[in-house]
């Protein structure tokens, strides 16, 4: 079983020591500096294998460490009303229950399981059994030190303490036992993943009772906040917990079918993987509607755009109308508001007039670009960029500015919507010295919309990340979207007169979209090709 | 209806009428030739193509074999301008004339059809003769396009997403032909085709070859002996041709795997 033990270890260490390689050659400009024998050379793996030594060591303890202190200690210390370490086991308790069939580790359909059994046909009942003590001895372990720590400073007694680590590994091999005994009984393995909706709602139920509960008993609801487990009840189920860990053991060693399950297993997880793939394909066909008599009298490329734009009515623009009335909704709500309570007025005037910056992330929140570029590559550049007429430069400049025109329009109506709405507000709100700032909100409102709309088409062209098989395969590009949210992001915290944000805003987009078209102009024949 | 086995050159020249059959027309009996020279591709240390040397010549069919991982695929992306190659160059002769090639000259059809999927097959081919209008002169009924692929007069009017594997592949071809490419390149046209629509393939094929060059890659070298007019063998990143003088198919097939296998060297 030793031998067992160190060849699945190495293989799965070998499979997370080439992952990380993989994913540091995707990083731009980091790329280049790695050589193409990468897997080969020891300096390198080497390097990779520290790193996996650390984040196994992260998530063996780190993950572990963050469990302790924001799951139980820290949401146990807000109830004062009832004592602290009571609250502690209860909610330990609680978590632990529903931990247990949820996160068994032996059930869980991962990658290295399958390589290790279906492709190597490893030796299933040594692998299962080999692995699944070393998960085992680290649960142990970690349980045992940040129990140990945050149980003290919880006010638990050492006993208490030590009950934890036993208690936690004794109800996972409980509930492996009973479900190796199920599958005896039945011949049905189910992974861990299966929750089902039942299981669902019982871990929502069981959620709502280990935080529900002390929560209810700080807002001052005796009813419920009187149900936390007493102390002795906790500690009850801990010690029956550990009991069913100990009769449950014997059953898990003499077990002999772990091929069996680990086949019915894996393969079920497999077509599950294959299921989800198959789905994301039949969705991106599904947007695609086609009417009776829809046709066209338009030509070449007019002719595409208008036949793509109707036949995606349903992805493209109901959810921009959906947006806009929402934005309606929300801007009439806060017109009636200020006609029912007058004392806002105030404040609301004020609002408008200081957190236009607000409004970049919110503008970045409604934007259809991303699912404009994803829907434009799946349905319609997928195909035709493998048709050499379709990369003449001619024709990808031809067709980006067909394109700009329609996600413009897709995204300006919710635009308008907010722009007009907040003019409103600030006019009926009292208004404004400077009649200025009433033209400058719906303006810079609508041209972040262009901007938004001109960056998710331009990154789409300039950096065109998928592959025939449609996967995303530039680092770049995820690099952008990214900086491009932290940035949209960085303005919430921004506070600046309408009219100066306003004014900066005109003034960046009109920048930026012209740079776009020059950039798309001298860059997008080269670059709009499917990527390798 | 017209079936492909009525379709004589003549025929083809009525439903593909272009300006580029016009001038292919006028220089009817003109030999041309595509050359590339020195062609070279790597990724990063690893040389695919380490210099592609050859001369194709116009009226025939070539076949490109090659184990696989021999940079085929890589070979053909090159010569489309999807990839970018490291090093070499490729022309075309025509009259004595070089010239680069541009889109225009080259057909590249892939052996997974991608065709735009809402879209109906009609309008895609609508499509695509707007986009082309200046070079086809007289633009013929659509419907003689369809029938000349052997595409049914119900399915013309189905979204290309319904379209079988097949009709996808006919529809495919048919763009890559109508504007009569110089070069056609075909990436394994035939390998998951019925053998009904295989054949209908081949036959469409041998009636296009006059006045352009076609270039297959395959490693179905039954398909290459079948329906090729010279073998190509892509080795070692070079790209060389196989002498078929005074052998019978038999020694033919075993002098290519020999050499394929590095077992002998072509001569």
């Amino acid at each position: 079983m030793n031998k067992t033990f160190k060849i699945a270890y190495s293989l799965k260490n070998t499979y997370r020591v080439n992952t990380i390689l993989y994913s540091l050659k995707q990083v731009p400009v980091l790329k280049r500096l790695f050589p193409q024998e990468l897997y080969r050379d020891p300096d390198y793996k080497i390097f990779a294998n520290i790193m996996s030594g650390i984040w196994e060591f992260i998530k063996a303890f780190l993950g572990k460490f963050l469990y302790f202190l924001i799951m139980i200690a820290l949401a146990a210390g807000f109830c004062k009303t009832v004592p602290e370490r009571q609250t502690f086991l209860h909610i330990f308790v609680i978590l632990t229950l529903i931990g247990a069939p949820t996160n068994t580790y032996i059930f869980n359909p991962t990658k290295d399981k399958y390589y290790a059994l279906i492709l190597l046909k490893m030796d299933a009942r040594e692998y299962a059994l080999s692995m699944y003590v070393y998960e085992m001895l680290k649960i142990l372990t970690g349980y045992l030190i940040f129990g140990m720590i945050f149980g003290k400073m919880s006010g638990l007694t050492i006993w208490q303490c030590l009950l934890l680590p036993f208690a936690a590994a004794g109800m996972k091999l409980a509930v492996v036992a009973w479900s190796l005994r199920k599958y005896e009984r039945t011949g049905y393995a189910v992974s861990e993943n299966q929750i089902g909706v039942r299981g669902w709602i019982l871990i929502a139920l069981s959620l709502a009772a280990a935080y529900g509960i002390p929560a209810a008993a700080v807002l001052g609801i005796p009813v419920i906040g009187n149900c936390v487990l007493p102390e002795t009840v906790s500690a009850a189920i801990l010690v029956c917990g550990i009991l069913g860990g100990i009769v449950s053991f014997r059953k898990i060693w003499t077990f002999t079918e772990f091929r069996e399950v680990y086949q019915q297993i894996l393969t079920q997880h497999m077509h599950q993987v294959e299921e989800a793939r198959r789905s994301v394909k039949r969705q991106s066909e599904k947007v695609i509607q086609i009417e009776e008599g829809a046709g066209s009298s338009r030509k070449g490329f007019e002719y595409l755009n208008e036949l793509f734009i109707r036949r995606h009515q349903k992805i493209l623009w109901k959810s921009s109308k959906r947006i806009a009335f929402i934005s309606l909704c929300i801007m009439c709500a806060g017109i009636l508001g200020i006609f029912l309570f007058p004392e806002i007025k105030g404040k609301v005037n004020h609002l408008v007039l200081t957190n236009l910056p607000y409004f970049v992330f919110i503008m970045y929140c409604i934007n259809r670009g991303t699912g404009f570029t994803n829907v434009l590559f799946m349905n319609c550049d997928h195909s035709l960029l493998t048709y050499s007429f379709y990369k003449r430069p001619e024709c990808i400049l031809k067709l980006f500015w067909i394109r700009l025109r329609e996600i413009m329009k897709v995204n300006l109506l919710p635009a308008f919507v907010i722009g007009a709405g907040l003019a409103a507000l600030l006019y009926l709100s009292g208004g404004t010295e400077d009649p200025l700032n009433y033209v400058m909100l719906l303006i810079s409102v609508l041209c972040m919309s262009a901007f938004f709309s001109m960056h998710y088409l331009t990154i789409y062209y300039l950096l065109q990340p998928y592959n025939a098989g449609t996967e995303i395969k530039s680092g770049t590009y995820r690099i952008v979207v990214i900086a491009t949210y932290l940035f949209c992001y960085g303005f919430m915290q921004l506070r600046m007169s309408t009219f100066v944000f306003g004014l900066g805003t005109i003034i960046f987009c009109v920048v930026y979209c012209a740079a776009a078209c020059v950039l798309v102009y001298r860059l997008a024949p080269r670059t709009f090709r499917l990527r390798a | 209806m017209i079936f492909i086995d009525d379709i004589s050159s003549d025929n083809i020249y009525n439903i593909l009428s272009s300006k580029a059959v016009h001038r292919a027309c006028r220089k009817e009996g003109m030999y041309m030739r595509f050359t590339i020279e020195h062609l070279v591709k790597h990724f990063e240390k690893k040389e695919v193509l380490r210099d592609i040397d050859f001369t194709f010549e116009s009226g025939k069919i070539y076949g490109l074999l090659g184990r696989n991982g021999a940079g085929k695929t890589t070979l053909f992306n090159c010569l489309n301008k999807d990839m970018k190659a490291d090093g070499g160059n490729f022309y075309l002769e025509e009259g004595g004339q070089k010239r680069e090639t541009v889109p225009d000259d080259i057909g590249y059809v892939l052996s997974a059809p991608t065709v735009p999927e809402f879209l109906t097959g009609r309008e895609f081919l609508k499509f695509f003769i707007d986009i082309h209008e200046d070079k086809i002169e007289e633009s013929k009924n659509l419907d003689a396009y369809f029938d000349y692929m052997s595409i049914a007069p119900e399915d013309r009017d189905k979204l290309l997403k319904d379209y079988s594997h097949g009709m996808k592949n006919k529809m495919q071809m048919l763009v890559n032909i109508i504007a009569k490419p110089n070069l056609l390149l075909l990436d394994e046209p035939l390998t998951s085709l019925d053998v009904v629509v295989a054949e209908e393939m081949k036959q469409i094929l041998r009636s296009l070859k006059e006045n352009r060059i076609i270039i297959v890659s395959t490693h179905i070298m039954d398909l290459a002996l079948d329906l090729c007019d010279e073998i190509v063998l892509l080795n070692h990143g070079v790209l060389d041709k196989v002498d078929k003088t005074d052998m019978d198919s038999h020694e033919f097939k075993e002098k290519i795997l020999a050499v394929l296998r590095d077992e002998r060297p072509i001569d």
